[in-house]
């Protein structure tokens, strides 16, 4: 069995006094979907951010290419992407400059191209090379698709990637993480309930008590070993 | 990495030209508190143009990583396969270019209101104002990347910024006047010696130091 | 508790010595003729700067530690010792001022070692600043240190700019070296004397110090234990 893309041993993150996150086992092979569901403030987006390496947890240890994602090298961060609320675009550039300027920062060879290929791909190529200031938050969601995914990363992070999407951009963004478990990347997305993605078959969890459990409605593949209580 | 952090300033123009202008207001309340139309003085005047420029520095160091305030996008780039040190030196050429540029600035009114006159002196003055510059701008663009980040924001910045800087600012000043006095660059000696130790020392440590003050959590 | 115990004899040692010095620079040792009674404050006026400045390099120290090895009881030491040293370092500046009027007539002035306690004074102040407008959070220790080490490093450059500014235009009033005229050897004595009490003062304040940090630190590490703990408990509900 090939080495897992993200292994975690006991994960554990406090903020202050409250434990928001506790003996989290989590592991994922390569070309698999996992959605992490649960309410807000469950701590859905701290274990992103701690697998991001943004993040350093409290106990345990994230892994990530096999790394600790505490200190993860240069060469592992470039085949990690992350689209999270925030979009990290630069408001003042156009659409294009943004996917332009993150290509160079991932070293694609021809971050034009790329930056055009994308464009399309997320249906912003009319757009291209209008100041994303003017966006609006859907299609920012969608550029910001765009920018996660422009390095071809072999992990994808994606923090409740359908919220504020209409239908036809949650359409363009279901079918990119399609995309990605097919070419072989793994996924971990969040969101506040199941959601419905056709064609693949993603690994449910929900994260209750600062505990990821497997969800109740969705047995699956390949899932990571983890505690639950219907084994105490 | 600094041609966007550029280009980012030249859209935002208006407010770059506004913290522009900030600082060589500096410069004019100086000369009415030192009444330089009565005292014809290199030295008020050396003293005035660094308190100009330090404010400018202030400014300029603090805009350089509000850039990447928005959208958060200081996270999009802890992700990237960029390392810290590279984001130090980007942030650290930004902020001196808008330094550079509010000197240029400065010295031109700092002639006009002291009664000075535009000659050699002033060009000499290049050097010892580049050297400044520098040093000031990896300090402050290290530690905006802390004070950034904390309750007391950008008050807190000048606090720990100046007295820091102090060494270099009192062999800027001295040099400075010195300059404009005419003196020769070898009796300055001493004093561009100890602001490029300065300079060498907080560079060095900036790119050192700076992953430390950039990670999240 | 052995910690304890240490710190109390360190506290008896230091009252020992402290009373040893009081004795010595008042009844003991010649005044200096020059200057008269006022110079007696230089007993305690180079003290207190060693102190101060040394307290200063444990922060510094201590911040590379921390930085390094991620250990909160770094971090703890380091604040211990800028809070410590602020101490002694406000005390110079009293002393130093002390010191100044019935020698010079007034109560400051820009003499070169002033103005470089004056400095690290307001690093002192900053560094203080910082971690009281910051939550108490890994990231903020880690400010903590990384100030600490920059000031550290400015401060040679501050010694050697302020000498310079200072020998330049030298200030009205003459900086009178007090300390290198020692000709009776009861002086030196007293000196060393001096110097001994106030750094036990200094270690032992330290250490009080230290110790509550570390407490107030390993409190918290339990209090999470035990938040951990209970939302285990309640799991098995």
């Amino acid at each position: 069995m090939s080495a897992p893309v993200v292994e975690t041993h006991s994960l554990a993150k406090t903020y202050g006094l409250a434990p928001v996150l506790r003996e989290v086992d989590l592991r994922m092979l390569a070309g698999t979907g996992a959605f992490i569901i649960g309410g807000n403030g469950a701590g859905k987006s701290t274990l992103l951010r701690m697998l991001a390496g943004l993040e350093a947890p409290s106990g345990g240890r994230a892994l990530v290419f096999g790394q600790d994602t505490r200190r993860l090298a240069a060469r592992y961060r470039r085949r990690i992407g992350v689209m999270a609320h925030e979009s990290f675009l630069y408001p003042m550039l156009t659409a294009r400059e943004n996917l332009e300027f993150y290509g160079e920062l991932f070293s694609l060879a021809d971050p034009h191209s790329s930056a055009q290929l994308w464009l399309g791909r997320v249906g912003l190529a009319e757009v291209a090379d209008v100041r994303v200031r003017t966006f609006s938050r859907g299609m920012e969601q969608r550029l910001s698709a765009a920018r996660a995914m422009l390095a071809e990363p072999a992990l994808l992070l994606v923090d409740e990637p359908f919220a504020s999407l209409d239908h036809d951009g949650a359409e363009i963004v279901a079918s990119l993480l399609r995309g990605a478990i097919e070419r072989g990347a793994s996924v971990i997305a969040t969101a506040h309930a199941v959601p419905e993605i056709d064609g693949v078959e993603f690994a449910v969890f929900e994260i209750s008590r600062g505990l990821l459990l497997p969800h109740a409605h969705k047995e699956e593949v390949r899932r990571g070993r983890i505690r639950s209580l219907l084994g105490r | 990495m600094l041609r966007k952090d550029l280009r980012l300033e030249l859209r935002s123009g208006e407010s770059t030209l506004a913290l522009l202008a900030l600082s060589m207001l500096v410069l004019v309340v100086l000369v009415f508190a030192l009444d330089a139309a009565r005292v014809r003085s290199v030295d008020a005047a050396a003293g005035a143009l660094w308190v100009a420029m330090v404010f400018a520095g202030m400014l300029g160091a603090n805009r350089a990583l509000l850039a990447e305030r928005d959208n958060g996008a200081i996270r999009g780039l802890l992700l990237s396969p960029l390392d810290p040190a590279t984001l130090y030196a980007a942030k650290l050429a930004a902020a001196f270019i808008f330094m550079a540029v509010a000197e240029v600035g400065a010295v031109i009114l700092m002639v006009l209101f002291f009664n000075l006159d535009f000659d050699g002196s002033t060009v000499r003055l290049a050097p010892i104002l580049i050297l400044g510059a520098i040093g000031f701008s990896a300090l402050a663009t290290l530690l905006s990347a802390i004070t950034g980040r904390t309750r007391g924001g950008d008050m807190l910045l000048p606090i720990l910024a100046v007295p820091i800087f102090v060494p270099a600012l009192i062999a800027g000043v001295k040099a400075s006047a010195a300059a404009l006095a005419g003196a020769p660059f070898a009796t300055m000696g001493d004093w561009l010696k100890i602001m490029i130790a300065f300079d060498v020392l907080f560079v060095t440590a900036g790119y050192l130091l700076f992953e430390y003050v950039i990670g999240q959590d | 508790m052995n910690n304890s115990a240490i710190r109390n004899w360190l506290g008896y040692a230091t009252l020992a010595l402290m009373v040893a010095a009081l004795f010595m620079v008042f009844d003991y040792v010649p005044p200096e003729a020059e200057q008269g009674i006022a110079q007696l404050i230089f007993y305690f006026h180079v003290p207190l700067a060693w102190v101060a400045f040394a307290s200063f390099g444990l922060v510094a120290i201590a911040g590379i530690f921390y930085l390094w090895l991620g250990d909160q009881l770094w971090d703890d030491l380091g604040y211990a010792a800028a809070e410590t040293g602020m101490v002694f370092c406000t005390l110079m500046i009293v002393a130093g001022s002390i010191w100044a009027k019935p020698i010079w007539g007034t109560w400051w002035t820009w003499d070169s070692r002033l103005t470089t306690t004056f400095i690290l004074w307001l690093m002192y102040g900053g560094y203080l600043m910082l971690r009281a407008s910051a939550d108490d959070t890994p990231q903020t220790a880690r400010f903590g240190a990384v100030l600490g080490i920059v000031a550290v490093l400015d401060v040679p450059i501050v010694i050697a700019s302020v000498r310079l500014w200072r020998t330049i235009h030298p200030a009205v009033l003459v900086t009178k070296q007090g300390g290198h005229g020692l000709e009776d050897p009861r002086m030196v004595t007293t000196l060393l004397v001096c110097l001994a009490a106030f750094t036990l003062l200094w270690v032992w304040l330290l250490m009080l110090r230290f110790n509550q940090l570390r407490t107030h630190s390993r409190m918290g590490a339990l209090a999470v234990r035990i938040a951990f703990a209970t939302a285990a408990a309640d799991d098995g509900k």
